[in-house]
């Protein structure tokens, strides 16, 4: 792994209780992901592809272990410190697309503004630059249900992208769209990669989705990880 | 920071269920209005009652009438500085529907026992001056669209005429109170009038009074005037109770049942139903957004946040409700006023009552927030983004 490492896990296990059984989901992980990295993450399922995206993003706290994105241990964060860091670091997209339904698509970038110190226009004028990066300028007013799900997953990216995160996570982005909205979706992704250098962690199931990437990280049943595979051909 | 597009957005998700539950927010509201300005109007002769007035009546009941013979010597009792005889009339003009309250009573001593009493239209001196003379309140005179000069027939019902016609009463004035112990739906006429129509044979009913009112002069102790009347005819021939006008009023008001607690009986039951039902809405309501709570969260926005955005739609949607209630409530007034005015007089909405309509209205909001408040705030962002939308 390169010197510059964005992501770093020491030791991070997480286990959930299921019919009054510890089922361990990661078990003493140890991982790094290089800033501008754009990585797949696959596995069969039960691996803990989506717990170790959901630890990554702050959105679940891990049993044991340290979690460092750039130079903070989020592990250590509590509630309110991790909400703060989601809002400033992390952009999330979701295979749910996960919009919400009764705001329209600027309001729906618009959101994550909120958190900001931005002024209404401010926010206005964000959320439309980022519409028009993932080619929905024209959608703007229209509610999710009124767009199909490759645009309602780029609505979703411009959310993730409004606030200039360095880190995004997709958790299988590609996973309810068919191969053409897919192809979209990834495109978008690589160039947010290529262009704006955000690192991109990506949980896919599609082996086609993932050699969009620049590396695969396979995890392995028991929370372990397998090998990762670099993927230069798709590099710049 | 809460996202507040979000909360009215949410609430006019699904615009039926939203009008309805508004809709019944506001008639509860209402309801809740009416039902204390009915306590109001009822109370309110009690709480302006002036001081200086004693009330005598028979001891054995209201409805037992005291000989007229007592009037000139309650009229010399230490303290006592003007008096006058009332004597319920009970007659209806037209239709028994048209009920209000009719006196008769002494016309000059009316206006020294009771200063509050002011003749807007007409004339205080044609009023005194013409035995069938009356004096009419105003609001009376407004619903029945009576002017000074016209006839007013009243039907005795407790003085019935030997051959079944009307009293006719000539309008000599029509009057304005200046405080709530007297409302402004009364017909005052001379009590003369009555006795001699009695005494003629013109009409038949009780004779004697139903109550002596007796102003107390300043500088004396209406509680000494009291216990001396009470004194006077302790031995008979009938014994007298004199009261405090207040105490009179109240005691006139617990005749028609204890009006508070069926009031607040019947709007308390109101407000559960109703809180019953927002709850039902809100958690509903709540539900339906498990999935926006953990995209929220999600994106940065915190449990306190998060769970900001389902309370305040509880208060909203509570307070379009109680709005909508109070001006509707506020609206109906004056129609409720009229149609009911001869049995609680000085009805009004107050503002002591539409803040008790606030407070209700906040107090359901809040109830039905903090429910789904509370689930969203402990919610983790895992689980809510499970949740099937």
């Amino acid at each position: 792994m390169g010197a510059n490492p964005m992501i770093r896990l020491r030791g991070v296990t997480k286990s959930y209780t299921r019919g009054g059984e510890a089922l361990v989901v990661l078990d003493r992980l140890d991982l790094e992901m290089e800033q501008g990295g754009f990585y797949a993450l696959m596995g069969p399922s039960g691996s803990g592809k989506t717990t170790l995206l959901n630890l990554i993003g702050g959105l679940d706290h891990a049993d044991e272990g340290q979690i460092w994105i750039e130079d903070e241990d989020i592990a250590r964060m509590d509630g309110p410190e991790l909400a703060a860091w989601r809002a400033e670091k992390v952009g999330f997209v979701f295979q749910g697309f996960n919009l919400i339904p009764v705001l329209t698509a600027q309001e729906n970038v618009e959101l994550p503004l909120l958190l900001t110190p931005l002024s209404r226009r401010e926010r206005h004028e964000h959320a439309r630059l980022a519409l028009e990066l993932v080619g929905l300028d024209d959608r703007r007013g229209h509610r999710p249900s009124q767009l199909s799900g490759g645009q309602e997953q780029r609505v979703a990216i411009a959310r993730a992208l409004v606030t200039d995160p360095r880190l995004i996570l997709a958790d299988e982005p590609t996973g309810d769209l068919d191969r053409k909205s897919a192809d979209d979706v990834l495109g978008l992704l690589q160039r947010l990669n290529r262009d704006f250098d955000k690192t991109i962690l990506m949980v896919t199931h599609d082996p086609e989705a993932a050699q969009k990437a620049r590396a695969i990280v396979h995890m392995e049943k028991g929370g372990t990880l397998g090998r990762i595979e670099p993927l230069e051909a798709v590099r710049p | 920071m809460i996202p507040l597009a979000l909360v009215t957005k949410n609430l006019g998700k699904h615009k039926l269920r939203f009008v309805l539950t508004v809709l019944s927010l506001s008639v509860a509201i209402f309801l809740l209005c009416v039902l204390r300005s009915l306590v109001v109007a009822l109370n309110a002769g009690v709480a302006d009652a002036a001081a200086n007035r004693i009330i005598v009546q028979s001891k054995v009941s209201l409805f037992v009438q005291l000989p007229q013979s007592y009037g000139p010597r309650l009229a010399l009792v230490e303290g006592v500085e003007a008096l006058a005889r009332w004597n319920w009339f009970g007659g209806y003009y037209q239709d028994p529907a048209n009920f209000f309250a009719q006196f008769a009573t002494d016309p000059e001593e009316l206006f020294d026992v009771y200063p509050e009493i002011q003749v807007v239209e007409g004339s205080k001196a044609d009023f005194l001056a013409n035995r069938k003379a009356c004096l009419l309140g105003v609001d009376t005179a407004a619903k029945y669209g009576i002017r000074v000069g016209d006839t007013m027939p009243i039907i005795g019902a407790l003085y019935p005429t030997a051959d079944g016609s009307a009293w006719d009463f000539t309008v000599a004035g029509l009057y304005e109170s200046k405080r709530k112990s007297v409302d402004q739906n009364t017909l005052f006429f001379h009590y003369e009038y009555l006795e001699k129509s009695l005494e003629s044979g013109f009409a038949s009913g009780p004779g004697g009074v139903g109550i002596f009112v007796l102003k107390v002069a300043p500088g004396f102790d209406p509680v000494e005037v009291m216990s001396e009347v009470d004194a006077l005819y302790e031995n008979g021939p009938q014994a007298v109770q004199a009261t405090s006008e207040s105490e009179f009023q109240a005691q006139f008001v617990s005749m028609v049942g204890n009006v508070p607690l069926l009031v607040s009986s019947i709007g308390g039951g109101v407000m559960l139903a109703i809180l019953l039902a927002t709850l039902n809405t809100m958690l509903m309501s709540a539900r339906e957004q498990t999935r926006d709570i953990g995209v929220l969260k999600a994106l940065g926005f915190t449990d306190g946040s998060v769970s900001g955005v389902l309370f305040l739609q509880a208060l909203v949607l509570a307070g379009c409700g109680g709005l909508l209630g109070m001006i509707l409530a506020t609206a109906s007034a004056p129609g409720i006023a009229a149609a009911i005015g001869s049995m609680f007089p000085g009805y009004q909405v107050t503002r002591g009552t539409l803040l008790e309509a606030a407070g209700a209205t906040a107090l359901i909001g809040v109830l039905a927030g903090i429910a789904p408040a509370v689930r969203a705030r402990a919610m983790t962002v895992i689980d809510a983004l499970r949740a099937v939308r």
